[in-house]
Order: C-alpha cells, then sequence, then structure tokens
C-alpha cells in the first residue's frame, strides 16, 4: 500500500537521479569508445593531465576566494544598508544583478573587461585616471629620420650625434608620425632664429611633406612643428637645461656656459599611450571572472544576511551598549556571533555553488584562454564535448566534482536538520 | 554612586509625537525611584533618555555633576536592566557577567572576583558555564541583574524588569530587589506599570502620564494625599471610588447619600470650605470602607446592596452598585482606557442603569453574599475631594490654591 504512494517520487527519483549517477560512475571506467573497460585510469588522469590539473587549481582559488569575499562583502553591505534610510533602494539595486541570467552576466562582463579601451568601460575608466595624473605621450612612434642629426637612446629617447657648442641653431627631424595625430595647435614649422652666442636654439618638426616633394632634413614649407616636445641641453651625461618646442617647433636655450653639449628629446615624449590592464589574458582571466561572480552573489549574500541582522534583538545590542561596547566591538562581539549560523549557510551554499561554476567561465573566458581559465565543471564539458569527446573521463570528473561537492551539502543538510 | 537629574527634559520624536513633556525629577544619591504610569506615558522613553539609547530632544539630564546629553551611553557609566533580560545568547553566563568588565580592561583577577561575588550574592553559582538558553526565566532575570551588578556603576536604570516573570516568582524577585538595593545602595531608576511594583519597591515614586510628571512622592503620601484624579485612580488597587457629590459644610451628599463632614477635614484641607454648596468629585478608597459590624463606631453609615463579592481569604472585596452615574472626567476616561488595553471596546463589567460600580473592601469575617444588603462604615476622615474642572486635589499642598 506504502508502496503504491511512494512509487511515482520512486519512480522519477530513480530515472532522473540515481540512475545518471550510476551511469555515469560506470560509464568513467570505459575509454571514449565507451567499450574498452579501462578500470581507474579516467581518475588518475584528472591529476596527471596538464588542463584538468589547472582546472583542478583553478577550482582551489575559486573555493578559497570566491565564497569569502562574497560573504564578508554581503557581511559589510548588510551592516552597513541598515542605518540608511534608503535602504531598500540600495538592497534592490545589489540584489538586481541575481535577477539577470547568469549568461547574460558573462555577456556583460565580457564586455566590461574588453582590452580596448574604447570598449571596455573598466580600461576605459583605468586610461582615464591614469591619463589624467599622469600626461601620456602625444607622439607615440617617432622614429628619427636616417641621416638626420638624432639618434635612438634608451628609454625610447633620442640624441644628437654630434656635439653642439652655443650660438649654434640645430635641425631636430621626426618622422613616423600620421599627419592627423599632431596635436591642433603645431604650427607651420620654421627654421628657429639664430640664437645669441651663449645660446642653442633649433627645431623640432615632422619632416614630412604629405603628397611627397620636401626635402628631406630641411624645414619645408607644408611641413608643421612638433609643439609640447621636451628638450634637454645634456653636458657629460648630466641634463643642465631644459626646455619646450612651441607650436611651430622651435626651442632655445640661452645663457649656456661654454661648452660641448648634446640635445637630448627624452622618452616621455614618445611613450606608448597607457591601454589599460589585460583582463582577459591568461593571467588575470580567473580574478577577473571571480570579480563578475561577486557582482552576482553579493546581493543574495546581503539579502539573508540582512534578515539574519534583523533578527538579532534590539535590546542585546543596546545592553551591549551600556555595557560599554564601541560599535567595532559591538560587530565583532556580539553581532557577528549571533550571525554565525547565517553567515555558516550563506558561506556553505557559495562553497556549492562556486564548485559547480561553468557559465560564467565559458562566457567571459575568450576561446583562447579558456585553458587557463578552466574550473571543474568547465573541464568536465571540454572533456566530454566540446572538442575532448572522451564521456569517459568526462564521467570519472562529474562523479569527482559529486564527492567533492556532497560534504557541503551533508554540512548544509545536517544543521537544516539541527535548526528543525 | 551619583544623583540624577532630569531638568525640563522633552523627547519629540520624527512625527512630532512628544513622548515625554518637560519633565523635571532629580533622583537622590541611592534613591530608589520608580516611575510608573500606563503604557504610552512615556516612562521608558525617560529611562532609555538617562541611559544613552534615545536622543534628548530638548531640557538636560545630568548623572552626579556631569550633563549627559551628548555622552554615548558606555560613557555614562550606569547599567541596565531590560525586560526580556537582553543576555547575549553565545555567550556562558560568566562571559554575560564578564562582558562589560572586559571592555573596560579590567584586570583578570579583578574580573574574577568580582563576577564571583556577584554570582554568590545572586546565587547563580552553580550555572556559570550554562548559556542563557538553558536558564529558566528568574535565573536569566539574575544574570541580568548581575551583569549590572559586577560593572559597580553610577546607577542601575530597569525597565520593567520583573513583568516576563510569573505571578509568584515576580513577588520573590520583587523582595529580593528590594534586598539587593537595601545592600548595595546604588542609585536606581526602576520602571514599571504594575502600581503594586511602584508602591512596594520606590523609596519615591514618580507617576507619569502622556509625558508629564503628575506627582513625584513617597509610595504612602501618593496613597494618601494623591495630586489629582488621576494619581489617585491609578494608585490603589482596587482602585479609588469615585462621584460626583454636592458638598455642604455639614456634609457631603451623593446617590441619596449624605456623609458628614469633619470638620478637622476643612482645617487640613485649604480652599476646601470655599467649594461649600458646590460640586465635587468625592473618591473613597475601597479600603476605607468596613463592614458596619467591625468598624469603629464613630464612621459614618451607608446601606447598599453587594452585587459580586471577591473573597480573598483575608478580606472581601464588595462591589456594589450606587445611585449614581459613573464620573466621567478625562482623567477617570484615561484610567478606564489603560484597563481595557486601549481597546475601543469596554470590556469591563457592563454597567447597570448607567449607574457607577464600586468597590468596598471588608474584613473576611463579615459573611457578606452576593445580593445581600450590608451595612457599610466609610472612616469619612479619609474622603478625597477633586475639583471637577481640573481634576485637582482640593486643599492639596502641592496643587496651585483656585
Amino acid at each position: 500500500m506504502a508502496l503504491g504512494f511512494l512509487l511515482p517520487a520512486l519512480a522519477l527519483l530513480g530515472a532522473l537521479v540515481v540512475y545518471p549517477i550510476v551511469f555515469s560512475a560506470y560509464r568513467s571506467m570505459f575509454d571514449a569508445s565507451g567499450n574498452t573497460f579501462v578500470g581507474a585510469h579516467n581518475y588518475t588522469r584528472i591529476f596527471t593531465d596538464a588542463d584538468s590539473r589547472t582546472a583542478m587549481r583553478n577550482t582551489l582559488i575559486w573555493v578559497v576566494v570566491a565564497p569569502s569575499l562574497v560573504t564578508v562583502l554581503g557581511l559589510i553591505f548588510a551592516v552597513l544598508t541598515e542605518r540608511i534610510r534608503w535602504a531598500s533602494a540600495f538592497k534592490m539595486i545589489v540584489f538586481m544583478p541575481m535577477a539577470v541570467s547568469f549568461l547574460a552576466s558573462g555577456v556583460i562582463f565580457r564586455l566590461v573587461y574588453e582590452g580596448d579601451p574604447h570598449r571596455g568601460v573598466i580600461n576605459a575608466v583605468l586610461t582615464t585616471v591614469h591619463d589624467t595624473f599622469s600626461s601620456s605621450s602625444v607622439y607615440p612612434g617617432a622614429i628619427a629620420r636616417p641621416g638626420s642629426p638624432l639618434t635612438p637612446a634608451p628609454g625610447n629617447a633620442f640624441v644628437t650625434t654630434t656635439g653642439i657648442q652655443p650660438g649654434h641653431m640645430v635641425l631636430l627631424p621626426l618622422v613616423g608620425l600620421p599627419a592627423a595625430q599632431l596635436p591642433k595647435s603645431a604650427t607651420q614649422a620654421v627654421p628657429a632664429p639664430a640664437p645669441p652666442p651663449d645660446g642653442i636654439s633649433g627645431t623640432v618638426w615632422l619632416d614630412f611633406t604629405r603628397g611627397g616633394g620636401g626635402v628631406q632634413n630641411h624645414v619645408d614649407p607644408a611641413e608643421k612643428g612638433l609643439p609640447g616636445i621636451r628638450v634637454q641641453a645634456v653636458q657629460a651625461g648630466k641634463a643642465v637645461a631644459s626646455t619646450t618646442t612651441g607650436p611651430d617647433g622651435t626651442f632655445a636655450f640661452t645663457k649656456l656656459p661654454a661648452g660641448t653639449y648634446t640635445l637630448k628629446l627624452p622618452g616621455g615624449n614618445f611613450a606608448a599611450p597607457y591601454q589599460g590592464v589585460t583582463w582577459l589574458g591568461p593571467s588575470l582571466i580567473t580574478p577577473a571572472i571571480i570579480g563578475a561572480y561577486i557582482w552576482i552573489w553579493a546581493g543574495f549574500a546581503m539579502v539573508l544576511i540582512a534578515a539574519g541582522l534583523a533578527a538579532i534583538p534590539r535590546d542585546v545590542l543596546e545592553a551591549a551598549r551600556m555595557d560599554g561596547a564601541s560599535e567595532w566591538h559591538l560587530f565583532r562581539r556580539i553581532t557577528v556571533p549571533l550571525l554565525a549560523p547565517v553567515l555558516t549557510v550563506v558561506f556553505v551554499t557559495l562553497v556549492i555553488n562556486v564548485l559547480k561554476v561553468f557559465d560564467l567561465v565559458f562566457i567571459i573566458a575568450p576561446g583562447s584562454v579558456q585553458p587557463q581559465a578552466t574550473v571543474l565543471a568547465l573541464e568536465m564539458w571540454r572533456v566530454s564535448f566540446g572538442g575532448g569527446a572522451d564521456q569517459g573521463a568526462g564521467s570519472a570528473m562529474a562523479i569527482f566534482l559529486c564527492l567533492l561537492v556532497s560534504p557541503a551539502i551533508f554540512f548544509n543538510l545536517r544543521r537544516f536538520r539541527q535548526e528543525q | 554612586m551619583a544623583q540624577i537629574v532630569l531638568q525640563d527634559v522633552d523627547k519629540i520624536y520624527a512625527g512630532g509625537v512628544k513622548a515625554v513633556d518637560a519633565l523635571s525629577l532629580e533622583i537622590r544619591d541611592g534613591e530608589f525611584m520608580v516611575l510608573v504610569g500606563p503604557s504610552g506615558c512615556g516612562k521608558s522613553t525617560a529611562l532609555r533618555m538617562i541611559a544613552g539609547l534615545e536622543d534628548i530632544s530638548g531640557g538636560t539630564v545630568s548623572i552626579g555633576e556631569r550633563v549627559v546629553n551628548d555622552l554615548a551611553p558606555k560613557d555614562r557609566d550606569i547599567a541596565m536592566v531590560f525586560q526580556n533580560y537582553a543576555l547575549y545568547p553565545h555567550m556562558t553566563v560568566e562571559d554575560n557577567l564578564a562582558f562589560g568588565l572586559k571592555l573596560r580592561g579590567t584586570p583578570k583577577p579583578e574580573i574574577k572576583k568580582r563576577v564571583a561575588d556577584a554570582a554568590k550574592m545572586l546565587g547563580l553559582e552553580p550555572y556559570l558555564k550554562r548559556k542563557p538558553a538553558a536558564l529558566s526565566g528568574g535565573q536569566r532575570q539574575r544574570v541580568a541583574m548581575g551583569r549590572a551588578i559586577v560593572r559597580e556603576p553610577q546607577a542601575f536604570l530597569m525597565d520593567e524588569p520583573l513583568s516576563n516573570l510569573d505571578a509568584k516568582l515576580r513577588v520573590s524577585m520583587r523582595a529580593s530587589l528590594n534586598q539587593l538595593h537595601e545592600r548595595l545602595g546604588v542609585t536606581t531608576v526602576y520602571v514599571t506599570h504594575d502600581q503594586v511594583e511602584a508602591m512596594t519597591l520606590g523609596d519615591r515614586v514618580c507617576v507619569l502620564r502622556d509625558g508629564k510628571l503628575q506627582q513625584v512622592d513617597t509610595p504612602q503620601r501618593l496613597f494618601d494625599a494623591p495630586v489629582n484624579l488621576f494619581v489617585a485612580g491609578f494608585i490603589g488597587s482596587p482602585s479609588m471610588n469615585f462621584v460626583t457629590a454636592k458638598l455642604e459644610r455639614d456634609g457631603v451628599s451623593f446617590a441619596g447619600f449624605k456623609l458628614p463632614v469633619p470638620a478637622d477635614v476643612f482645617e487640613t484641607k485649604p480652599g476646601l470650605s470655599g467649594y461649600a454648596g458646590k460640586e465635587i468629585i468625592l473618591g473613597i478608597r475601597p479600603s476605607d470602607f468596613e463592614d458596619a459590624a467591625h468598624a469603629k463606631p464613630d464612621w459614618a453609615l451607608i446601606d447598599v446592596t453587594s452585587t459580586v463579592t471577591e473573597e480573598l481569604g483575608s478580606e472581601i472585596n464588595v462591589i456594589f452598585a450606587i445611585d449614581a452615574p459613573p464620573v466621567e472626567h478625562k482623567d477617570t476616561l484615561a484610567l478606564a482606557k489603560d484597563a481595557t488595553e486601549g481597546e475601543e471596546e469596554e470590556t469591563a463589567i457592563p454597567l447597570l442603569d448607567n449607574k457607577a460600580l464600586w468597590t468596598a473592601r471588608v474584613n473576611a469575617r463579615s459573611r457578606v453574599r452576593p445580593g445581600q444588603s450590608l451595612e457599610l462604615a466609610i472612616d469619612t476622615h479619609s474622603m478625597h475631594f477633586f475639583d471637577p474642572e481640573s481634576g485637582l486635589a482640593i486643599g492639596h499642598p502641592d496643587t496651585p490654591r483656585v
């Protein structure tokens, strides 16, 4: 009789849960074709294969970093929002990412982390901030024309090959710069006026006439000066004077002591512009994806922890205040211990979730970086379907993952039963 | 130890509700002051302002010589006992007691000694290693007490600490509280809505209503000389009987009765004679009645028919109707509302033909039964007279002369 009532549930459970697990365990002991019994070979492969070892290392990083960061962040948000008036608005905003599908979140963050500052918002912010505090150079990629007095020096700089005495004028031509890239202030280049006896003057210009026709190492009428270039007068390896070119590219040193100088155009004039950080490259890919994960889950942690906070009796906090607790003491000695059950549930739930993380990694990591970004769940898919076509090894990995998750699940179940 | 002085203290909540209105109160060093009043009278708010858990909207609170308006609770050197005990559930009894001392950086041996002393005083020694969840209500209350005691603060603040205990335990805890105060002599401010607690515990009792101070005095003086109808009706159980009566030089008449007013009553209540020939509100305490058979011979007599009798063993409460409508003054209405827990629907006994029900407390030897007629004697020296307009006691030393 009892069996009759149980049967539908048992049949469903058996077909959808028990059978797949048993079959996966069985399948994991066969090779890719499914015909040859290989024993534990697929399992040993998990620990020897380079890709699956990377997956294991990354999963470990995920488990160590992501749940604790999300829990801590959720706790901070929950505690802070407890005291502000528009807390519910704030909570709604932080919780909103949970409403977006993980695939969509992945796509969003793929764009956020884009390397080109014109497309990836993080790099756009980084380059903007960077350029605000250290102005980037205007003339990246300039080269000295062969036969000019300039020769490249270490650190993108250029120096004159011959010594120059005060009282002389020098021409310092550069090429390799697109005319369109010149600053708007640039005007037609002119040879610098002759300097006084104790000075050196000169012109730095783009020695290139559009459409051809100009004379090399000579200031032609259609050629533009290069404004804003720093020029140093160097004597015995030390910069003794420094000046900047005007809109027509001319510069002048005055009151130089007698002697021989070399002129230097420091590397700062020609450095490549700051391009931000390569988030989606092999080295930063895992932290980047964890960042996206935190964005999604912080709201979940916050809402649960805030509910826990609300359940702490107000008079206990007041009693602690009367007992002499500062806000920090209150937080550490009263709030956190009383929240411990909630924090544990949140943490363990996140650990289970992180062990299974797949979609974010799959979407955010570009195909070429996937071997570096891979985690166990993704590696399982890659091995079985995504090119590996070895469902034996994939099944082994699935069983392995299942074993990893189960202690956390048992822990949560036990807690649950205790609370009841 | 220190005195606590409240000077014109106001508390206005965000919605503009005035919870405490110009409260001035001086609590002397070592005194046990009870704040009492119906729910919502502002007594807890006043206490929380002394504690520093509520901002003070106006006026000053000083503890000792210091004005503490802007001090955080932890810097006021006072300890508080909460209604729901407010023990730290994750700490053992011992840690609960030691928490405040640890935060203040008291040396370890000193903490140990103080905790041991307090535990001994309160009989908590067997429970020191237990968590609060494993304690009974009374034990938790004692831990809460102990947490205040170990701190050796300037003052104790207690917010209805006994109201969560069952009746019997409450009586015994009341006695131990009394003892404790005797022993420690620490200034104590105690909030309760239970006038019996107020009367038994307080050196002085402060009656509050709607955030306003009504009367501060010793329990006996509150009982004997209430300053207005509200205090008269609030203090004493069963509460005072009221009736609108006509005062003459030779007596006061109401509901077909005429009681003589002794000459010395007119002398001790200056201004009373000015009311001769006018209407007043007469108040008689149930304990100023007696069965004529057991009363002193010089008490005035009235004949009544008992409606209900409550036999308490040592005495009998006789409830009877008098031929007069109940007094409808704002003070008595407020009391009635409080008795029904603020519900609109009147839950008390329905009135018989709009007749006031009075209670008399008579000797248990009087074998009065419901429905019997009874001759009651009244102590006419202890009658209370109130102005029907203002509700103020006539001739009370604290009342401004009319």
